[in-house]
């Protein structure tokens, strides 16, 4: 019954991630675009306390609490402080508009729940489903990067492709070891720093945070 | 053993390491480095003789935590008597560098050059000891990549650098054929133990022993410098310091050689169709020629001595050649005097080579150029170079009594005896081959007459030639020392000769010292002393009398003798270097008489004084050949790749959102194949 129940619970989670994903891609002000990837962190960190209640590996609360003060508060305040210094509110222009974007994003979100039809009884039953859905967050988040323009929307879109990653680690293997996560949490802790390092750098030699002009770089 | 093979290894470490620890003391480090490279190369010249009596091969091996590698070594004759000529070179080429460097301190930290020479000559000397394929592969590739930063030790130059270049890649796709060579090997032994590859158990199929013997033709013959493969040499070796210049040329690409022999006679245990020999010989017989005709046109000295290695390595092969088409009718005794043949020359080589590189390192000290329509009239300067010079050329141009000649000679005997071959196609095209070999060496004599004639005698063509000043002594030692050897193994076949058969002996299966030496001590006869036979000490003692003969007949005929001194051929005009002949006009003649090989252009351009057209008042001459090998072979490829290249770039689009799309396409597709 207990187990019925925690399956349900993490597949409401999962959901939840999914739709944030939804909900960044609409979203053109990047403040917004912040924060919903803060509240994405949060469901994250919600999921994998659910796995290490329910399966009783200690250490996964570790993890989930690293991943609420990493995610949740450090890097969101440190984008927001970009934003600010930046003074940039909007994503005007987009590679992709809004609706076609969305479009795509439920082909992807298909595409994933069919590659991964074939594995998905092979696992464990109590986070089954989760692992299409962190695929699903994967392709979404390497789609954001590729549909917007501005380095901090292309910074969060690979912050969700890393969320997706460590869903699907905790859905397929219910919490890698520690080191490696230990490890993973210091990555991307530093590629979020360098990204906003890297940003101030755009605004100071284009005027912009376009990365479209990198393209003036080739020879 | 293993005392000398550690004193061998710790001194060109040594080497490597302690001149580095002194910076900025350029004198201390040449002396360190070359010291060092000295005692190494001492302790390897004796390896090499132990070697080369010890009745076993002596092996060591050590196993490493790397999977598949095992630093396996082993000396049997073969290993012994190219790691003595590696040695032997490397030791004169470490007395020349010791004062030598000085010429390039002002432009390249003395300590980092020596750090690599020392590596060179341990490369190298590890690369005919290896008894690993692993192993071997790893030393063949330390040695090519160390001797391309021992070439662009001058990179501040373009062209070094472009030389430096070619030679990398051109080195790298020899690497790539051998190691499929390997490869090949690898994969019928399970193994890439020298041992298992020797193994008669492990017989390689016959398609892929075919494939094997062409791969380990190309991927080696990059390195000796075949033709086509030779392009390479004369750009890479004139642009290496001179001592370093003298290595390549005269040793490295004799690790090649080396390899050819332990390949055809090891591992594939000397049995081979014919033809296998038959190609060998004609690659042989076609480097040679062409090595030598592309020679002549050169006036950078350095280059042209690239050009002669060419040749020099033609002549090699034609040895070896012959001694696989022996071998594969059965004939032992013929096959063993071909190989002896090809091995003798190769040592000759590695010490002539080395000492006409050192001799024009030399010139280059003296007058700091390479163009030998600069030199002139150096003899009186510079007697000691002169003299190491006149001896290097005349072995290379095979005069007698010098080891060139005596090789070369052993090699025409090898090829004459081809009528014992039972196939009448070979009867035919072995006298080919010699005929070859003998138009070869006419022109290597006119153009070491040339290189000699035109930088020695005669008058100073120029500022530098006129300053020119004797070198230093450890640079003369060091000429010196290879112009004894020559002269040595020139008049001691005798002694020499039976060391060979001990390194022959074991591959072929038959001793032939007994057959060739003659009853008298002195002579050798290859097959009976009625069919051809050869002494050197009686031919110099032949050409000592006939100068002492011609002087007293001169005295008793033409009187008492007055001296007179005035200038050569005079006529009472006052002489000037303006009269003398050119490098270029020397080789005129050649030139017409092979126009369809050298394709020559010659552009005159005359501006006559305005009064009248009877009298010219500046002429300019320019008279290029045709590269036939880099036009019309290697720029077709070039472009290819170029074209291939610029077509690919078009998905190098410089947009980041492109090459995210790229992952993302790949990542799906991926994707959606694993379904």
């Amino acid at each position: 019954m207990l187990s019925e129940m925690g399956s349900q619970l993490i597949d409401l989670c999962s959901a939840l991630l999914l739709l944030t994903c939804f909900a960044i891609v609409a979203q053109r002000r990047l403040a917004a675009c912040v924060d919903l990837f803060a509240l994405q962190s949060a469901f994250l960190a919600g999921t994998a306390a659910l796995v290490g209640f329910l399966t009783d590996n200690h250490h996964v609360y570790v993890t989930a609490a690293m991943t609420g003060v990493v995610k949740v508060i450090i890097i969101p305040v440190v984008l927001k402080k970009v934003i600010q210094r930046l003074n940039v509110k909007r994503e005007l222009v987009m590679n992709v508009n809004v609706p076609v974007a969305l479009l795509i994003c439920g082909a992807l979100v298909i595409l994933a729940f069919f590659i991964t039809r074939p594995i998905i009884p092979l696992g464990h039953v109590l986070t089954r489903d989760s692992l299409a859905i962190a695929l699903a967050i994967i392709l979404i988040g390497l789609f954001t990067m590729i549909a917007r323009q501005k380095a901090v929307t292309q910074l969060v879109g690979f912050l969700v492709v890393e969320n997706g990653l460590f869903l699907g680690a905790t859905a397929a293997t219910h919490g890698m070891p520690f080191v490696v996560e230990l490890g993973v949490f210091f990555d991307v802790l530093v590629a979020a720093l360098i990204a906003g390092i890297y940003t101030n750098r755009l605004q100071d030699a284009f005027d912009s945070v376009d990365t479209s002009h990198l393209t003036g770089l080739k020879e | 053993m293993l005392i000398l093979f550690l004193l061998l290894f710790v001194g060109y470490v040594a080497g490597a390491l302690l001149p580095l620890c002194f910076p900025a003391k350029p004198r201390t480090q040449s002396l360190l480095a070359h010291g060092c490279a000295g005692v190494a190369s001492g302790a390897g010249i004796v390896l090499g003789l132990v070697g080369l009596f010890s009745p076993e091969p002596w092996t060591v091996s050590v196993q490493s935590t790397v999977p598949f590698l095992s630093l396996a070594v082993r000396l049997d004759t073969l290993s012994a008597f190219f790691a003595f000529t590696i040695s032997l070179a490397g030791l004169a080429a470490s007395i020349f560098a010791v004062d030598y460097v000085s010429e390039l301190e002002r432009k390249v930290s003395i300590g980092a050059l020596g750090a690599l020479f020392n590596g060179f000559l341990l490369s190298m000397t590890l690369v005919v000891l290896a008894d690993d394929g692993f192993f071997f592969l790893i030393v063949w590739e330390l040695m090519s990549v160390v001797s391309y930063l021992l070439v662009v030790t001058e990179h501040e130059k373009a062209d070094v650098r472009y030389a430096g270049l070619f030679y990398f890649i051109m080195t790298h796709i020899g690497t790539a054929f051998v190691a499929v060579t390997f490869l090949f090997l690898y994969q019928t032994s399970g193994s890439f133990s020298f041992e298992a590859f020797r193994d008669p158990a492990h017989r390689l199929p016959e398609g892929i022993r075919t494939l094997a013997f062409l791969t380990a033709l190309i991927g080696f013959g990059t390195k000796a410098g075949i033709v086509p493969l030779h392009v390479w040499l004369p750009y890479a070796h004139p642009a290496a310091p001179s001592h370093v210049s003298a290595l390549m040329s005269g040793v490295m690409i004799k690790t090649a050689i080396y390899a050819l022999v332990r390949m055809y006679f090891d591992f594939l245990d000397g049995q081979f169709p014919w033809w296998w020999g038959f190609v060998v010989l004609t690659v042989g017989a076609v480097s040679a020629l062409l090595g030598v005709m592309y020679a002549l046109m050169e006036h950078d000295l350095k280059s042209l001595l690239a050009y002669h290695s060419v040749e020099n390595i033609g002549i090699i092969l034609l040895g070896i050649g012959a001694a696989m088409i022996f071998q594969s009718y059965g004939l032992k005794e013929l096959a063993a005097l071909a190989l002896l043949a090809g091995l003798y020359h190769t040592i000759n080589h590695a010490m002539f080579k080395a000492l006409l590189f050192l001799g024009a390192g030399s010139l280059l000290y003296a007058t700091h150029t390479r163009n030998m329509e600069e030199y002139g009239g150096l003899l009186r300067r510079m007697p000691w170079t002169g003299a190491a010079f006149l001896v290097g050329a005349a072995s290379i141009a095979a005069l007698p009594p010098t080891n060139g000649f005596v090789s070369e000679w052993l090699v025409f005997q090898s090829l004459f005896l081809s009528f014992h071959v039972p196939d009448m196609f070979l009867k035919l095209m072995m006298p080919v081959a010699a005929s070859i070999l003998a138009l070869t060496g006419m022109l290597a004599l006119a153009c070491f007459a040339k290189a000699f004639g035109i930088s020695f005698l005669a008058l100073p063509r120029s500022l530098h030639a006129r300053r020119a000043e004797e070198v230093p002594f450890s640079m003369r030692m060091a000429m010196g020392l290879l112009a004894a050897i020559c002269v040595g193994f020139g008049l001691g076949p005798v002694v020499v000769v039976p060391l060979l058969d001990r390194v022959v002996a074991p591959f072929i299966g038959v001793s032939i010292a007994e057959n060739i030496l003659a009853m008298d001590g002195w002579t050798l006869a290859p097959v009976s002393i009625e069919f051809s036979s050869l002494s050197t000490p009686a031919i110099a003692l032949l050409l000592v009398a006939m100068g002492a003969v011609g002087m007293a007949l001169a005295t008793l005929i033409g009187g008492s003798v007055q001296a007179r001194r005035y200038k050569t051929w005079g006529c009472g005009i006052a002489l000037s270097p303006r009269m003398e002949y050119t490098a270029t006009g020397f080789v005129q003649p050649i030139k017409r008489v092979f126009a369809t090989i050298y394709r020559p252009t010659v552009k005159l351009e005359t501006e006559f004084l305005e009064e009248s057209r009877y009298f010219a008042k500046r002429r300019h001459f320019e008279f290029h050949v045709e590269p036939v090998f880099p036009k019309y072979l290697y720029d077709p490829v070039i472009v290819f790749f170029t074209t291939l290249a610029d077509r690919v770039k078009v998905i190098q689009g410089g947009s980041l959102h492109l090459y995210l799309m790229y992952i993302f396409a790949t990542l799906i597709v991926l994707l959606l194949f694993t379904v």
